[in-house]
């Protein structure tokens, strides 16, 4: 569906945001892209849909063993969709006139328009705010209205950048259901966030970047696998606390109980924050 | 088309929505209108006299009294002129019109019933019917005053009807029967003049009844009572040509073309800022993703200033038409002046636009650079009032341009080939705001 090949984009010609980056995205799935502020997610999110032209590299779109295009073609910008991480919307006008007025531009007209203006609308849930201005509507609402002018089109391939930046937890559970939903009626989702918790709940692959170069790529179970390290028994016996990396902390524990009382314990399973610490030496959110 | 119409009426929504850059696209031009259109009006302090010119050809003593009743006249006010000068006057439009008293206006006025009445002449511009009316009505009001004193008078109406008796015996153009007719009717008139005398009735006061005015071949008006014609007045068309003056009709005529450049700027500084707003906002970003091209964008954004510039246009001239009663002269003209200022300020919004990264810098920057050109273009004070060097300075400024094509439609008579400079020069940079602007404009927030 996206294909990214050794794609490099420097800023002022000196610093590299992007600096090799490849990757493929398989149609219907959800594809992240994980690391810190900075790390050049947004940046090949905007060669990858055509906003910035790359120094190096190649971006094509396209049905897989069908015709693909690069993001600069009229044609294949129609069957994308982006949901930029800044709130791409009118404040002064209503729900509605947004996602009406982005349709037009898509070349959505009459029947085919007010269709899909309503169902964009109702996916989102702001069906029944679709008459006030943006601007009364909460954070969360306005991260909603920014995702159904980047659906109401009905794109195959969907770009998400930082959909849930600055939403409450309510807005942010919406977002992910909606995000779901999306890849049941069968889009292709690239996914970017610095939330750890996010790639882990949503993607099914994701891509490690920092420093503009992808670090790792795999399922989320394959990361950790290949990148997480051990699990690690927190243990508290004679009023000490020990950390025990092991391959089976539950042999681990048992071991622990046999020495002594246990008082307390807890088991850090690897993660995606793991991950990245091993990969980096750095926190995730550093 | 779909895509530059779909921006454009997002625009046109967006800035009615925004009441500041609506207030400075029609509230401040017109409360700047107001102002000074209420200023000007009540400065003249001389709007009910109308200034005529006054051609005395006969230089009597009735002549200069009917000047006198003239210049104590509340509807008029006189200046003694020479007929060429007085026609030169009017065919500049530096006057209404004139009025020429005849030579021999003297001796008429002394022998109403005898000979052909006095025949003035009038000369008005024919487009300005209504000040022609009333000046026709005045002069005939204090002639006919004139020679209806006699009335008042039975000794002097004697005296005219002994002497018209004398003449009437004299002449040798009249037949015996004219002669006897007439001799027996002034016969009558006089022994009734003496039977009032004896009885002390006073006649006539000048109350003599009017049939109204009657109409005479080519535009000659003469006054009639019952047949007998003591005035008649002579209308002469003397075609104003505004070319010769550039005189304002009405002092709205001025500051009308300076409220519109204040409702243009506001237009092209609101549209110019909402460019730098969409990209610094983020929707500029989903603008380029739509499958439509870049100029597309630039076009919906330009359709939408284009058609609110030619709103402010028709609202202000309504407002100034209704309010102030501008007339433009030439409402062709009018159309291409207005479409070439909406073409100009197209372009300079599009300049606007690339002033600054940020919308308070552009906005900043923006006006800063529409006040210069302003202060230095007219847009302030009437050019007119600056020295010379800054009225060539000016010419720098579109604001001049554009004031100069506006009057030149209102008040200046400019003909197609007259306003060719002021329009080219408008249209040119227009175009040339537009293509650099379009260049030069920043479209991703922090890169080119």
């Amino acid at each position: 569906m996206l294909t990214v090949s050794g794609l490099i984009k420097s800023y002022d010609g000196v610093r590299r945001a992007v600096d090799g980056v490849t990757f493929d995205v398989k149609p219907r799935e959800i594809f992240g892209l994980l690391g810190p502020n900075g790390a050049g997610k947004s940046t090949t999110i905007h060669v990858a849909v055509g906003l910035l032209a790359p120094d190096g590299g190649e971006v094509r779109i396209g049905d897989p063993g069908g015709p693909s295009g690069p993001p600069t073609d009229p044609v294949v910008r129609s069957r994308v969709g982006v949901a930029p991480q800044a709130l791409a919307i009118y404040e002064e006008l209503t729900g509605e006139e947004n996602i009406r007025f982005f349709a037009q531009l898509q070349g959505l007209r009459g029947g085919e328009l007010r269709n899909r203006t309503a169902a964009a609308l109702q996916f989102v849930e702001l069906h029944d705010r679709r008459r006030d201005l943006a601007r009364t509507y909460s954070g969360g609402m306005k991260r909603r209205l920014n995702l159904a002018a980047a659906i109401v089109h009905d794109p195959q391939l969907l770009f998400l950048d930082e959909p849930t930046v600055g939403v409450d937890p309510q807005s942010r559970n919406a977002i992910f259901e909606n995000i779901l939903a999306l890849r049941e009626r069968g889009l292709t989702v690239v996914y970017t966030t610095h939330y750890m918790e996010e790639a882990q709940r949503l993607c099914d692959r994701v891509a490690i970047m920092d420093q503009g170069r992808i670090l790792a790529l795999d399922t989320v179970d394959g990361l950790v696998r290949a990148h997480g390290g051990k699990s690690v028994v927190v243990a508290a016996v004679d009023g000490r606390e020990s950390r025990i990396e092991s391959d089976d902390p539950i042999g681990e524990l048992m071991r622990l109980k046999q020495g002594g009382p246990l008082r307390d314990f807890r088991l850090e399973q690897p993660n995606l924050e793991r991950v990245f610490l091993n990969l980096t030496g750095r926190q995730l959110r550093d | 088309m779909g895509p530059i119409f779909a921006l454009a009426c997002k625009d046109l929504r967006l800035l009615v929505r925004d009441k500041v850059g609506f207030f400075f696209v029609f509230g401040f031009p017109l409360l700047f209108g107001l102002f000074f259109g209420v200023i000007f009006k009540g400065a003249g302090g001389s709007q009910g006299a109308i200034t005529i010119l006054v051609v005395d050809d006969d230089q009597s003593e009735a002549s200069k009294a009917l000047i006198g009743k003239l210049t104590s006249a509340a509807e008029v006010k006189p200046i003694v002129a020479t007929y060429d000068a007085a026609v030169d006057q009017v065919r500049k439009g530096e006057r209404v019109a004139y009025v020429r008293i005849p030579k021999g206006y003297g001796e008429s006025a002394r022998r109403p019933f005898w000979g052909t009445p006095p025949a003035f002449e009038l000369g008005v511009d024919p487009s300005r019917k209504a000040e022609a009316g009333m000046i026709q009505g005045v002069i005939t009001q204090y002639a006919v005053r004139d020679v209806m004193k006699v009335f008042s008078d039975p000794d002097a109406l004697r005296k005219q009807t002994s002497a018209a008796i004398e003449e009437v015996g004299k002449a040798d153009d009249l037949t015996p029967v004219q002669k006897g007719i007439m001799t027996a009717f002034f016969g009558a008139l006089d022994s009734f003049m003496s039977l009032t005398l004896t009885s002390g009735v006073g006649a006539a006061d000048g109350g003599a009844k009017s049939d109204g005015d009657k109409e005479g071949p080519e535009g000659e008006a003469s006054i009639g009572f019952g047949g007998w014609e003591p005035v008649r007045i002579a209308v002469q068309d003397v075609r104003a040509d505004r070319r010769l003056s550039s005189k304002p009709n009405n002092p709205m005529d001025i500051t009308f073309p300076q409220c519109l450049v204040w409702g243009l700027m506001g237009c092209s500084a609101a549209f110019g800022i909402s460019l730098v707003v969409e990209r610094t906002r983020g929707t500029l970003i989903r603008l380029r993703l739509a499958p439509i091209a870049r100029w597309h964008i630039l076009a919906g954004k330009a359709a939408a200033c284009f058609l609110m510039l030619l709103a402010v246009s028709v609202v202000m001239l309504m407002f100034a038409m209704l309010a102030f009663g501008v007339r433009p002269e030439n409402y062709g003209m009018l159309a291409v002046a207005i479409l070439s200022s909406a073409i100009c300020f197209v372009g300079i919004m599009m300049l606007l636009s690339v002033c600054g990264k940020t919308e308070n810098s552009a906005g900043g920057i923006g006006w800063s650079v529409l006040l210069m050109m302003a202060m230095i273009g007219g847009g302030m004070m009437p050019l007119f009032f600056m020295p010379k060097w800054m009225q060539t300075v000016a010419s720098i400024s579109p604001i001049k341009w554009t004031v100069l094509s506006l009057e030149g439609a209102v008040f200046r008579g400019y003909s197609l080939a007259d306003m060719a400079l002021p329009c080219g020069v408008l249209l040119g940079i227009g175009l040339a705001g537009f293509a650099v602007g379009s260049r030069l404009f920043t479209w991703q927030e922090g890169s080119s």
